[in-house]
């Protein structure tokens, strides 16, 4: 397929991913107002006659970032057959490109940390959506119980640094790659991707850490 | 000036290649890199010892054929220069400097720090010009230009093909360059007929060569000796998208 438009794919999937991610978290953070509102908005999600549709949209999504980068993470490594013996990126250099942009940690990572991110959501999908809810405040009661265990928490909390930098360079990255930015937007759109990334990954990481130390089931 | 040069030697396409140590002694501090490897290939002849291969035309920076690494830089230290504009001054006294050719699958090298980057010159012969009949310049102010336009296109055709953008790219890239060509010709009223035909068939020759994908690093950018906009790559993109899913 065309390069561009793998790049294309990647962006859109991604974005969307974006989209629900923050819906997520959103939703998610009800679990402070403890198992009453939070299992009524479980309930109201997995009635929703749209559920079903969002959910194979979602996988469709996934499916398809997953196989673009698969293969453009291929194909780039398969440019270069010899690498550099040695190499100065621009920002170490001290001219990096009046746009604004330079390589990054989190944009050399995003296939490792999308890896990363992939096995932590087969890992969350089989603990809490395909997890036992008959216990004691439902599914409240199963994530806040799960989350006392540390090492569970601890691997949440971990899994959100791949998100941090996944979305701190994919925000932005993918808006550039739509083509939907201005110039002079740049330098503010990669800040906004870095907040955004790490607001979202803080937001995550509150619910494991808020369940371990302060619920009280 | 006293510099150590570590310079990438390979007889051959296939031929394996190695880091080999030279000492460069007696340089000016005004000499060109160029005029630096100069000086050592003719301390090298005298020796009877084959000269270090590099490409070079204009020496002018306009040309686009003298690029190399230079201690892990296309073109070497500073900005918006080619190699043939760096000077030895940039550099301490007795410092040790590495040099290699562009590293792409699409760029093979054909001896020491030459690469032959005939696949740019395939991605042009896709569509990269106007289909006119040539003969007498035309009346300047038949086709109306808007200022803006002809600034954004004369950025974009700074670009003079030397490849740097694929050699600091991570991915070995060629999407600046398409890019510049692509957005030079589209931005222009004489390359609006062929914008669609034109931007679909580039970018299949881009990828045809096996250059990688674009992963918005800026690295391009960042050390293209004529400072084009990565805003072109949105451009390309757009023209792309465009073409490939709307109607005229």
């Amino acid at each position: 397929m065309v390069s561009i438009l793998k790049k294309a794919i990647m962006a859109v999937t991604g974005l969307g991913w974006f989209v629900y991610v923050v819906l997520h978290l959103a939703g998610n953070l009800l679990l402070f107002k403890g198992p009453e509102t939070y299992n009524a908005y479980s309930e109201f999600l997995v009635s929703n006659p749209l559920i079903i549709p969002a959910e194979l949209g979602l996988l469709v999504f996934l499916v398809a970032h997953l196989a673009s980068a698969w293969r453009v993470t291929r194909e780039n490594s398969a440019a270069r057959p010899q690498p550099y013996l040695e190499r100065v990126l621009s920002r170490r250099g001290g001219t990096t490109s009046a746009s604004g942009w330079f390589s990054t940690f989190a944009s050399r990572t995003m296939w490792y940390g999308g890896v990363l991110l992939l096995f932590f959501l087969i890992l969350h999908v089989w603990m809490f959506k395909y997890g036992d809810r008959s216990g004691a405040h439902g599914l409240w009661g199963l994530v806040v119980r799960s989350f006392k265990n540390p090492w569970i928490s601890a691997i949440y909390i971990a899994a959100m640094l791949p998100l941090g930098f996944h979305l701190s360079h994919g925000f932005a990255s993918a808006l550039q790659t739509l083509g939907l930015l201005k110039p002079r937007w740049y330098p503010g759109v990669r800040r906004l991707s870095q907040v955004v990334g790490w607001v979202l990954a803080a937001g995550f990481i509150l619910l494991p850490l808020w369940a371990l130390l302060f619920a009280e089931v | 000036m006293d510099f150590i040069l570590k310079v990438w030697r390979q007889n051959g396409p296939d031929a394996p290649g190695r880091l080999v140590t030279y000492e460069a002694t007696n340089i000016p501090p005004e000499a060109s890199f160029l005029e630096m490897l100069d000086i050592v290939n003719a301390g090298l002849e005298a020796r009877g010892e084959d000269p270090i291969a590099f490409e070079h035309d204009c020496r002018e920076g306009i040309c686009g054929s003298c690029g190399m690494m230079i201690n892990g830089r296309p073109h070497g230290p500073g900005r918006g220069i080619t190699t043939c504009q760096l000077y030895m001054r940039q550099f301490k006294d007795g410092q040790t400097i590495v040099v290699e050719p562009w590293r792409a699958k699409a760029f093979p090298v054909i001896k020491d720090l030459v690469v032959d980057r005939s696949a740019f010159d395939r991605i042009i012969a896709a569509g990269g010009y106007i289909s006119i009949n040539t003969g007498s310049a035309p009346e300047a102010n038949s086709i109306l230009v808007p200022k803006e336009d002809a600034d954004l296109a004369m950025d974009a055709a700074a670009c003079i093909g030397c490849g740097a953008c694929v050699a600091a790219c991570k991915n070995a890239s060629a999407m600046l360059f398409v890019a510049a060509k692509v957005a030079h010709l589209a931005l222009l009223p004489q390359g609006k007929p062929e914008r669609r035909r034109r931007v679909l068939a580039m970018v299949a020759a881009m990828d045809a060569e096996g250059f990688g994908n674009c992963t918005n690093e800026g690295e391009c950018e960042a050390e293209c000796p004529k400072n084009i906009s990565i805003a072109h790559i949105a451009r390309l993109n757009r023209e792309y998208l465009r073409a490939k899913f709307f109607s005229r």
